[in-house]
């Protein structure tokens, strides 16, 4: 165990279950590199996932308190913590099922409502727990357990939902990027606000095998690099491109979600003393 | 002026008969039982509601929202009803007390949270204002239809739950108080089925002076610091709830889990979880236990209902009395874990229930002695008249059977 | 458990009013009010409102129950007063009524012959327009009319209906006193 994984995590829970060359291992890293990076302690954060690879792989290994909610609604119940405990830093560790499809709602929501907890979404390109089929964030066309002919839909990027719905920090980066991620992670948790980081990582027993043909973790983690510079490593220009870096930051520009709660309760009591009637009573 | 002769027995089983005793400072309105339940729950401690429009229970979401800011609580309205019954348990992990309140298509909508909420013993109360259905059904008119959705409220099986169930606007702020004590003795979410005549029916209501004063019936939040955060082949109940946010390492899942809440895939774990989540509840069912009856003594034939339905059913067995009927009265107040106990003796039941598939007349056929002798008079959207009691319980003590009626349904298989 | 006991239920003793019109004639309004004053007095009371979805011009009943005692049946089905807001109301509720029935000529403009001495004609719609300006207003001359006839306290009223309506005191007051004193219900009173 390493240095970091030593301060932050719980030794009975790691190594994780992930599969060999999984990528969730190593994002996670990352992670606790920006949380030392900025100085928080185990108790200054809550750690909530929610299902699927990236939930099971990183659920209860925070040394702190941990919370794995059901499939899609680690927003919903971290709205209600951040109401009760609004002094913790929150890390919501979800994958692209919870974040893009079946969460999608609170995802939305959360970000209208500047939450005060960053999102970190590790995006392997489809359900890959359940065996390979794809989800809203496969690109188009590609060949999965469920897509045998192509995926037939056209995927979205949830960078863009988030942004649309109010996220006032929003980036993407991918496991090839280390430097820049970490950078990305430190900069979201100092946002007193909603902060949406997406973060591509490949799957290799699933996505990789079935649409990239391999198994291999650094042919995977090539296909990648290759899509966030358009272009192979032998020059050819990819099929799409992902733009990856900061993509909106508008951080600590407007109140937080609990705070305006209260706030707002302030103002209340304030008005209720001014008439003479602030007690709990009715 | 109507005057009924009444001189037969009444016995009310539930704590709040001893609270009314206890406190009779305070003022006296004409209010909704929307507006009682709320008060309730603000007396009780609740300072988080968050959950979604949905008559005949907005009126307690709009009381919410005016009330809880004023006591330094917060009122939060959600993008459904997922959304807003995870909200309340992530409230209540992190310490504060917290309901959410819906009619039956809201309510189908929580079963992931609820099984969510009941496996991490996360205290909550849960109202379900129940109208007639299937699904939206008539929005302003009464039904019963969640009888058995409020016990089987997540799937996968291997839980107990706590239902409630008051009959009275009155009834509606005792009830909630003691809905959230038993959400906190036993560490899980209680349900409140209530339903559209007794949310909305406005009714005499007196409310205790200060809510500070009621201390000494109040169960208060309790964290829990330490390990075992989920005491194993344990059927201790008063255990303190977890907190997320304190520091302890809590961890709080999904999956089948151990003392500390790692998820495992041991079957001993399993067993060991569904021991304390079933009998944590199982083995205090006396503490449970709340029911009103009339005249049990001599009844050859008993009246059962529970709710808006127990109202008009109660001056039928009183005017059925009057006509010379040996009839009781039997009101469910706690609907589960199910009464079996007050179904013992060999007597004739009639179940008054608001639906014609026939609910409540199933569990009191698995209950009683004989199940010839429990019959079944279901109304759909409306309660039941008096008249209409009186004559189906003259049928039943008479002929053993009840005479045909218009609207009234007696089928069961 | 605490709180378990056995006692004997004294005699029960219930008047059943039932109130029915159009949404938007304050009928809601009125049996809170007179709800409100039987509280007050130390009674027990029951209110059922049903409507249909409209907000305005919908119908809508107010099943008031009034006792010393605990109201079991929340239900009126033998109404002692019955206050009539509309024709439609009349037709539907009339039969549900063996008291008397208070209705408003200007909404109602057929009754039925055969009881004359239960129907009491209460102009509350044209003397609201007349004498107030606002047929708003005819609710509160019904309430006036009703706690005549039933032979409530006046006084109580006029404190219930200043605890429930939040404005208007003045014409409502005059309202009130209006139903209160016409002559063709104090001759029934």
């Amino acid at each position: 165990m390493n240095k970091l994984a030593q301060k932050y995590l719980r030794p009975s829970q790691i190594p994780t279950k992930a599969c060999h060359g999984c990528g969730i291992g190593m994002i996670e890293n990352w992670l606790l590199q920006a949380i030392d990076e900025l100085g928080f302690k185990q108790e200054d954060v809550i750690f909530g996932t929610g299902i699927g690879c990236v939930g099971r792989q990183t659920f209860a290994t925070w040394g702190g308190d941990n919370f794995g909610a059901t499939h899609g609604r680690a927003l919903a119940v971290a709205t209600g913590l951040k109401i009760a405990q609004p002094d913790k830093k929150y890390l919501i560790v979800v994958g692209d099922g919870d974040a893009a499809a079946i969460g999608t709602s609170h995802l939305i929501h959360a970000a209208r409502r500047n939450l005060g907890v960053t999102v970190i979404c590790e995006d392997n390109m489809g359900y890959e727990s359940t065996g390979g089929q794809f989800s809203p964030t496969t690109p188009a066309g590609y060949v999965t357990n469920s897509s045998p002919y192509g995926m037939a839909e056209p995927s979205f990027d949830p960078c863009d939902v988030v942004k649309a719905a109010g996220a006032t920090f929003v980036a993407e980066t991918t496991a090839t990027q280390w430097h820049q991620t970490v950078k990305i992670v430190k900069k979201a948790l100092q946002n007193d606000g909603f902060s949406f980081v997406h973060v591509r990582f490949p799957c290799n027993e699933n996505f990789g095998a079935y649409a990239l043909g391999t198994r291999d973790t650094l042919k995977n983690l090539e296909w990648i690099w290759e899509h966030t510079q358009g272009r192979t490593v032998d020059g050819k220009e990819t099929d799409f491109t992902w733009e990856t870096g900061i993509k909106h930051d508008a951080s600590n520009s407007r109140p937080e979600f609990s705070k305006i709660l209260r706030d707002m309760n302030e103002r209340v009591r304030t008005k209720m003393t001014e008439k003479g009637s602030g007690d709990g009573g009715h | 002026m109507a005057i009924i002769q009444t001189g037969v027995s009444e016995k009310l089983v539930a704590p709040w008969a001893e609270w009314a005793e206890r406190y009779r400072e305070g003022r006296r309105l004409l209010e909704a039982g929307t507006y009682a339940l709320t008060e309730g729950a603000i007396a009780a401690g609740c300072r988080v509601f968050a959950g979604y429009p949905i008559t005949p229970a907005t009126d307690i979401a709009e009381y919410m929202s005016k009330r809880l800011p004023q006591v330094g609580g917060y009122y939060m309205q959600a993008e459904d009803e997922l959304a807003g019954m995870h909200m309340c348990a992530g409230a209540s992990l992190g310490g504060l007390k917290a309901m959410t309140a819906t009619s039956g298509p809201g309510y189908t909508l929580m079963h992931d949270a609820y099984g969510w909420a009941i496996t991490n013993e996360i205290p909550l109360v849960v109202v379900d204002a129940m109208r007639v259905g299937p699904i939206s059904g008539i929005t302003g008119a009464p039904g019963q239809g969640e009888f058995y959705v409020a016990r089987y409220c997540s799937h996968g099986g291997n839980i107990e739950t706590i239902v409630l169930s008051p009959n009275s606007v009155q009834e509606s702020f005792w009830l909630t108080i003691d809905a959230f004590n038993l959400a906190e003795r036993f560490r899980t979410v209680v349900t409140i089925l209530t339903d559209q005549v007794i949310s909305d029916m406005f009714e005499d209501l007196f409310l205790p002076r200060d809510y500070a004063e009621l201390g000494g019936i109040v169960v208060p939040r309790r964290h829990n610091l330490t390990m075992p955060f989920y005491p194993l082949n344990s059927d201790a109940i008063d255990v303190p709830p977890n907190i997320v946010g304190k520091g302890t390492g809590i961890c709080v899942s999904a999956y089948t889990h151990t003392e500390e809440g790692y998820d495992i895939e041991a079957m001993e774990a399993q067993w060991a979880q569904t021991y304390r989540l079933v009998n944590k509840i199982r083995h205090h069912r006396e503490e449970i236990l709340r029911y009103e009856a009339v005249g049990l003594e001599d009844a050859e034939v008993i009246a059962v209902a529970y709710g808006a339905a127990s109202r008009t059913v109660k001056t039928g067995v009183l005017e059925a009395r009057r006509r010379g009927v040996k009839a009781g009265f039997l009101r469910l107040i706690s609907l589960w874990p199910f009464a079996d106990e007050l179904f013992e003796r060999d007597a004739r039941y009639l179940v008054c229930e608001l639906n014609y598939d026939g609910q409540l007349v199933r569990e009191v056929m698995r209950a009683a002695p004989d199940k010839r002798k429990v019959h079944f008079m279901g109304k759909s959207g409306e309660l039941h008249t008096v008249a209409e009691v009186a004559t189906a319980l003259e049928g039943v003590a008479r002929r053993g059977s009840i005479p045909e009626l218009p609207y009234i349904w007696t089928e069961v298989r | 458990m605490a709180g378990t006991e056995t006692k004997e239920a004294p005699a029960k003793t219930r008047t059943e009013i039932l109130i029915s019109g159009f949404g938007g004639q304050g009928v809601i309004r009125m049996g809170q009010i007179l709800g409100l004053c039987a509280i007050n007095q130390g009674h027990r009371v029951t209110m059922l409102k049903s409507h249909g979805t409209e907000t305005r011009g919908g119908y809508v009943r107010a099943q008031l129950v009034i006792s010393p005692e605990y109201v079991d049946s929340p239900v009126v089905e033998n109404a002692d007063v019955f206050v009539a807001f509309s024709a439609p109301a009349y037709k539907r509720f009339h039969e549900l009524c063996r008291g008397k029935i208070l209705y408003d000529p200007e909404m109602v403009e057929e009754v039925r012959s055969d009881v004359p001495g239960r129907h009491v004609e209460v102009p509350a719609t044209a003397l609201a327009k007349e004498r107030l300006g606002n047929v708003l207003f005819a609710n509160m001359i019904m309430l006036g009319a009703l706690t005549r006839l039933a032979g409530m306290d006046f006084e109580a009223m006029k404190r219930a209906m200043l605890a429930v309506i939040p404005r208007f005191h003045e014409e409502n007051l005059k309202a009130l006193d209006l139903g209160y004193q016409l002559d063709a219900v104090a001759r029934r009173a």
